[in-house]
């Protein structure tokens, strides 16, 4: 290497990393910026002025914000519980036993995911209201839970399909039941594989308004429906302070997550 | 997850021949829960809308589909355009960026690509319609960086809030997501081949291509058709960025029903949304197949 | 320690039980934008409150547009076909589409004579939405209206017609701004308006009756656009002119006058912007007080809408904080606040100018054959 190019390696890698970094934080810069503007338009390329009067708009004790905001983390608290739930079964089997139109039922999860929902979702709404369901929390869970499964079932069956078989026969010719066999050797050994999806259905749940519309407005209210609204109607303060509160529970959670896992997280995902 | 699906679709027929039928029965129950979830509260509704896309009054009619693809042909046309270009970009950006995590040799340098790729994730689709809105536009930020870098002259900055704008969005809100499943495939490789391959002299672009990529195509798969359906089935991001002609197929349901409350037309579109990502969804199936026969 | 924190949660808990036992929730479900609910949420609601101890008021939006009526109307359409005993929506506030199709399919309840405010209301748009007789089934919130929004800096002399701005935008190209047929009511708005404007049938398409025979002539006015759109820059959405506007991308676009106001005050649009009405005018329309049919408290329902559109809060609440249009007649209003604060209504827009130019929609199935024109004539 020429001495030239022993200076140029360390710069060029500084550079790209800077270009990345703009690529990832200049949109984002622009919505923490909003989040604080109070007077911003043209010539002006910065706002003109800062302050914290659309937080208080948001905080004011009527606009139920923080209520928002915990019924949100709730719900998708229990998205992930119920995904996981009815995941974790129908992940094993798909991938360790024998089972009839296995593509097809894998395909099936990927439907919700598949369709602009808005005409199904009033469909649902129907019939949620008959049977009771709208307007409750079990009810937002429930789409919520729907819409995210693939993730859950996905990447669950992928994380059953990746453990050695034989790890499993040794504990059953050490005479282990099939299900201790399951709780103490399969279910830890896919446990980063089913905690990284665990991730994505609660961030799924986070994102999600339409569903939580039809279903669970005005007794159930997420954050995100108010993050909707503002952004949509180009509240762009509202919004982007939403978007920020946000942010914490994903982060967190997302923390937790990866503590709880140590190291290599989605090691198992599709294979 | 491909060596699984895709035993799946190979074996069926063996399959139920071979199993006992009690451990069938087994699998059964177990799939049966998260079958229910979803197909009573999707796939039901799903069949409720998708009947009206067929019907006029009581009749049967495929008027609402020739009605479709007549106005908005064109629009079927660029959403996969987009979502296809889109998906490729995720690809490739994931695919640097994950190569990068796994075989980069500057541990400092890893650490922060690590810390800083993840970020978007977070953000939701309607969000990042909006700060790529204010980010891409003629007077954004991204033209005054450009400009006050002395990158561009201020006469030829541009706005990008056309299908551009809505690429930059996809791929800056979904190659995270694909990035973050394949690094973790990359990580959990074992790390002697990898060795043994740069001890040979190999450089880097080779040990990925002939040694890592092989091996973790099959989550690259997984996150690239999850990414092409769920841009297929997003509106908040055309919406903000280019709602106008051409634009995607979401944003024509949307109209559909909120200027002339006609399902009809609404769900059809919806439906050739639906085959759009089938075709995606098979083109996976096949590779997986063909993955299988080979090993 | 932990026991009595528990102890206290649960104490929390039992007392938020109790309230909740005790008091009537009344639904106010909004489309349009943010700050309509933030209104009822923060002025309109404690007021009621005050009147009516043991009731709530809860707002929610459904987001701008017509889109955020239609959402309204799924929502009240489901519990219908569902059977519902009693309904979640006691008050919805929504667009004149939306309300014209709540009433023909019965989704809704008159109520206007039930009221006392419901005297105070002699406009047409009062009784009549594009064409559909909503009589007693509404009352105006706030009536908005389409404007060209211009800067001053950029545009000496604003167009005074239709035709000034189709030689403007040949001089200045791509400095006009407008959000088509799919991104809002805005662009509808200014297509409506320029159809009028270009077919010479005013008359006709306002006020009826109705002749498929028109979609020639009206064909042919849009074409005039298609080419007129050739100098024009594209705009996502109605929110997306205003943001154009904000960032100094355009020069002159159209816009809903209350959005105006509101980006305005929220700082997000420079106070030197100006309105003004092209002739022979641009449509626009009230948001419209709605009861639904099955509303489970319509009593409370209509006291409050009976508040809403007292001269009072119209001045004070639509006419001060807003600057918007006032739902009811304008007599009731400007005698409740000093001139000064009622002209700025008409900083731009002369009262005279509104009554003249600010047209009603056309009716709806000339609204239908016209946007759907757009799509076949312009966008193909």
């Amino acid at each position: 290497m020429t001495l030239a190019g022993r200076f140029a390696t360390p710069l060029v890698r500084a550079l790209l990393i800077a270009l990345f970094a703009f690529a990832i934080f200049g949109p984002l810069a622009n919505l923490v910026l909003w989040a604080f503007a109070e007077k911003w338009y043209f010539p002006s390329k910065l706002p003109l002025e800062y302050g914290f009067t659309f937080w208080q708009r948001v905080f004011s004790p009527r606009g139920n914000a923080l209520a928002s905001l915990g019924t949100s983390v709730w719900i998708a608290l229990l998205t992930v519980a119920v995904s996981l739930a009815v995941a974790i079964p129908a992940g094993y089997a798909l991938a360790r036993l024998k089972l009839r139109w296995r593509g097809l039922i894998l395909l099936a999860f990927l439907l919700p995911q598949a369709v602009p929902n808005l005409p199904v979702y009033v469909n649902i709404a129907q019939v949620f209201y008959r049977i009771g369901l709208a307007g409750t929390i079990t009810g937002v869970v429930l789409v919520h839970a729907s819409h995210g499964l693939v993730l859950a079932v996905w990447i669950a069956s992928a994380a059953f399909a990746s453990i050695d078989d034989s790890l499993e026969e040794a504990a059953r010719n050490m005479g282990a039941s099939a299900w201790t066999c399951f709780r103490t050797v399969t279910l830890p050994l896919a446990a980063p594989g089913l905690m990284a999806s665990a991730i994505f259905v609660f961030l799924e749940s986070l994102d999600e308004f339409t569903g939580t519309y039809f279903v669970g407005v005005p007794d159930v209210m997420t954050l995100p429906l108010l993050m909707f609204n503002a952004s949509m109607g180009g509240n762009y303060q509202i919004a982007s302070i939403t978007a920020l509160l946000l942010l914490v529970p994903s982060i967190a959670f997302m923390l937790v997550v990866e503590r709880f896992l140590k190291a290599d997280v989605l090691a198992m995902v599709g294979r | 997850m491909t060596d699984s699906t895709v035993a799946a679709i190979a074996e069926d027929a063996i399959a139920a021949e071979r199993a006992p039928r009690e451990r069938r029965w087994i699998a059964v129950a177990l799939v049966a829960p998260a079958l229910l979830v979803v197909g009573l509260f999707f796939v039901l509704p799903l069949v409720l809308s998708a009947v009206s896309a067929f019907t006029a009054g009581s009749a049967f009619t495929t008027a609402h589909f020739a009605k479709a693809l007549d106005l908005y042909g064109r629009d079927l046309a660029f959403t996969v355009a987009i979502v296809m270009l889109s998906t490729m970009l995720i690809a490739v950006a994931a695919i640097a960026i994950a190569a990068y995590l796994t075989l980069g040799e500057h541990p400092r340098a890893v650490a922060i690509l690590r810390w800083l790729y993840r970020w978007p994730l977070f953000i939701p689709f309607v969000v990042t319609g909006q700060v790529m809105r204010t980010f891409l536009a003629k007077n954004g930020m991204l033209n005054h960086a450009l400009i006050g870098s002395g990158l561009i002259e201020p006469i030829s900055a541009q706005s990008m809030l056309d299908w551009r704008g809505i690429v930059v969005a996809f791929v800056w809100k979904q190659a995270p997501f694909v990035t973050l499943l394949l690094a973790g495939a990359m990580a959990a490789l074992e790390r002697q081949h990898i060795e043994a391959a740069q001890n040979l002299g190999a450089p880097r672009w080779r040990v990925l291509v002939d040694i890592v990529l092989p091996q973790v195509k099959g989550t690259l798969l997984v996150g690239l058709v999850l990414s092409f359906v769920a841009m297929l089935s997003v509106l908040s991001v055309p919406l903000m960025i280019n709602p106008n002609s051409p634009t995607m197929i979401t944003v024509d349901v949307a109209y559909r029903i909120n200027t002339f409350a006609d399902y009809a037309v609404a769900n059809a579109l919806c439906l050739l949304s639906l085959v759009l990502a089938a075709i995606g969804a098979a083109f996976y199936l096949r590779h997986a197949v063909q993955q299988n026969t080979r090993s | 320690m932990k026991l009595r924190s528990l102890l206290s949660i649960a104490a929390l808990g039992l007392a938020m039980a109790g309230t909740a036992a005790a008091q009537t929730t009344l639904n106010v479900v909004s489309a349009g934008d943010q700050n309509m609910v933030d209104y009822v949420n923060n002025y309109l609601g404690p007021k009621f409150e005050k009147m009516n101890p043991g009731v709530k008021v809860r707002a929610v939006g459904t987001g701008p547009g017509d889109a955020g009526s239609q959402k309204i109307f799924e929502k009240l359409e489901a519990q219908q076909k569902a059977g519902a005993a009693s309904w979640d929506v006691d008050v919805a506030v929504v667009h004149q589409r939306g309300a014209a199709t709540m009433v023909e399919d019965k989704l809704l309840m008159p109520y206007r004579h039930d009221v006392a405010a419901g005297k105070l209301v002699s406009r047409d748009s009062a009784k009549n939405a594009l064409g559909a007789n909503v009589d007693g089934y509404v009352l105006p919130m706030f009536h908005s209206q389409i404007a060209l929004a211009y800067n001053p800096d950029l545009v000496k002399a604003p167009p005074k017609s239709f035709a000034e701005l189709a030689e403007w935008v040949k001089k200045n190209p791509k400095q006009f701004g407008y959000n088509g047929v799919k991104g809002g009511m805005s662009g509808v708005g200014f297509v409506m308006g320029w159809v009028e404007a270009n077919s010479g049938m005013r008359d006709t398409l306002e006020k009826g009756p109705y002749d498929p025979k028109a979609k020639a002539a009206i064909d042919k006015s849009l074409e005039s656009l298609k080419a007129f759109n050739q100098y024009v820059q594209m705009t996502p959405g109605n929110a997306g002119t205003l943001d154009m506007l904000n960032r100094g991308e355009i020069a002159m676009g159209p816009v809903w006058v209350d959005m105006f106001y509101t980006w305005m005050a929220d700082g997000k649009m420079n106070p030197k912007v100006k309105l003004t009405l092209p002739s022979p005018g641009l449509p626009g329309q009230p948001m419209y007080y709605v009861i639904p049919t099955k509303a489970a408290h319509p009593d409370l329902a209509k006291k409050f809408i009976d508040l809403a559109e007292s001269p009072e809060v119209q001045a004070d609440g639509i006419v001060k904080q807003f600057n918007w249009y006032p739902g009811i007649d304008p007599q009731y209003v400007q005698s409740k606040m000093p001139p000064a604060t009622w002209n700025k209504l008409f900083t731009d827009i002369s009262p005279a100018d509104l009554s003249s130019k600010g047209r009603p929609f056309p009716l709806s199935q000339y609204f239908t054959d016209i946007v759907e024109g757009y799509e076949k004539v312009v966008l193909k």
